[in-house]
């Protein structure tokens, strides 16, 4: 189950991603992208962030995560598809030469932090 | 407060990754992570592979990976090669072999001394794919028990690796499996990727693996 080294892995990359002195505590919302063809199950994974976030220091953090679609590119007749089911051949000519464009990797791509006067106090829970 | 950020999640495992692979770069070693099922016979095939290549001079070293037995590094014990058990224990028993693991795996063994290093993955046809670990090459082996799906159902670990060894293909006239249909199914998902048809029983197609380690150390 990888989803529990990358949970910890994006807690690792939030509290790098703070600027100094700024309380861990204070993260609400950590925005993360999962290429559908990483194979990261969603729910396994936000509910093991929810499972040691309080570890990594952020109690009040929720995870936001939204997936990329995988996007290919032929290399034979230059043609761009996405696929829906995991068969890599291009649509237009029938070519296996096809390389992933999107739908890889795992982003960090936004953290939404208590604002300093407090008005988020009470409502860090679900929006 | 919106703090932006665009970062890759992975990007300590992978620059611990990138420091593996200057040290085998420094030392010649050439990598090679093979994945597999659990059971698809990753360290049995090692065990006929291995001495083919000590026979060419090529000194080879195992890093194993075992969530919780020492099994396979027995079993491997008899070609007298440094063996390293990766304990995957940190994290719970865990699904793959990770950069940091390989990395501490590296001061025990004598680098200098080391043509090929294997690292046998944990049995699992998701969680390895993810990682890269420093590697030359991504082997998967699929043993034909395994049945007709397996590429479609997993394509990261088929788009992402270079050969894959089709394994037990002494076991072909006994089962009710189409082999056709395997590679069919390979093919779909990465017409790139290397087939080669292996049994340890019978020997078939181990030449041909060691000979395809041979010329990818040398390209
Ligand atoms: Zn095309």
């Amino acid at each position: 189950m990888h989803e529990l080294y990358i949970a910890e892995c994006i807690l690792k990359s939030v509290a790098d991603s703070l600027p100094p002195g700024m309380n861990p505590q204070a993260v609400e919302e950590v925005r993360v992208q999962l290429g559908k063809l990483d194979a990261v199950v969603p729910d396994t994974l936000t509910f093991l962030f929810d499972a040691i976030k309080t570890n990594g220091g952020m109690p009040n953090a929720r995870l936001a995560l939204s997936e990329i679609e995988v996007v290919c590119r032929c290399e034979n007749c230059e043609n761009e598809f996405g696929i829906e089911v995991p068969v890599f051949l291009c649509p237009s000519c029938g070519s296996g030469n096809v390389k992933v464009l999107r739908g890889r990797g795992i982003t960090l791509t936004g953290i939404q932090v208590k604002d300093e006067n407090g008005e988020d106090d009470g409502n860090s829970g679900n929006s | 407060m919106e703090i932006p950020v665009i970062r890759d999640v992975l990007e300590e495992s992978n620059a611990r990754a990138e420091e593996n692979r200057k040290l085998f770069d420094r030392h010649g070693v050439f990598v090679v992570n093979m994945m597999s099922s659990p059971g698809a016979g990753k360290t049995t095939l090692l065990q006929k592979s291995i001495p083919l290549l000590q026979a060419r001079g090529r000194k080879c070293a195992v890093i194993e990976g075992d969530i919780t037995s020492t099994l396979d590094s027995e079993k491997l014990s008899p070609l007298g090669i440094p063996v390293v058990q990766a304990n995957t224990e940190p994290f719970g028993g865990d699904c793959h072999i990770g950069s940091h693991l390989v990395q501490a795996a590296l001061p025990h063994f004598d680098l200098a001394n080391t043509d090929i290093l294997f690292i046998e993955n944990i049995g699992n046809l998701v969680c390895p794919a993810e990682f890269y670990l420093g590697e030359d090459r991504k082997v998967v082996v699929l043993s034909i028990t395994e049945g007709e799906d397996k590429p479609l159902k997993y394509p990261l670990m088929f788009r992402e690796c270079q050969l894959c060894l089709l394994s037990k293909m002494d076991l072909a006239p006994h089962l009710d499996v189409n082999v056709d249909q395997i590679k069919e199914n390979i093919r779909r998902t990465n017409a790139q990727l290397e087939v080669i048809p292996v049994s340890a029983r019978t020997g078939v197609g181990i030449e041909e693996w060691v000979e395809w380690l041979a010329k990818s150390r040398s390209t």
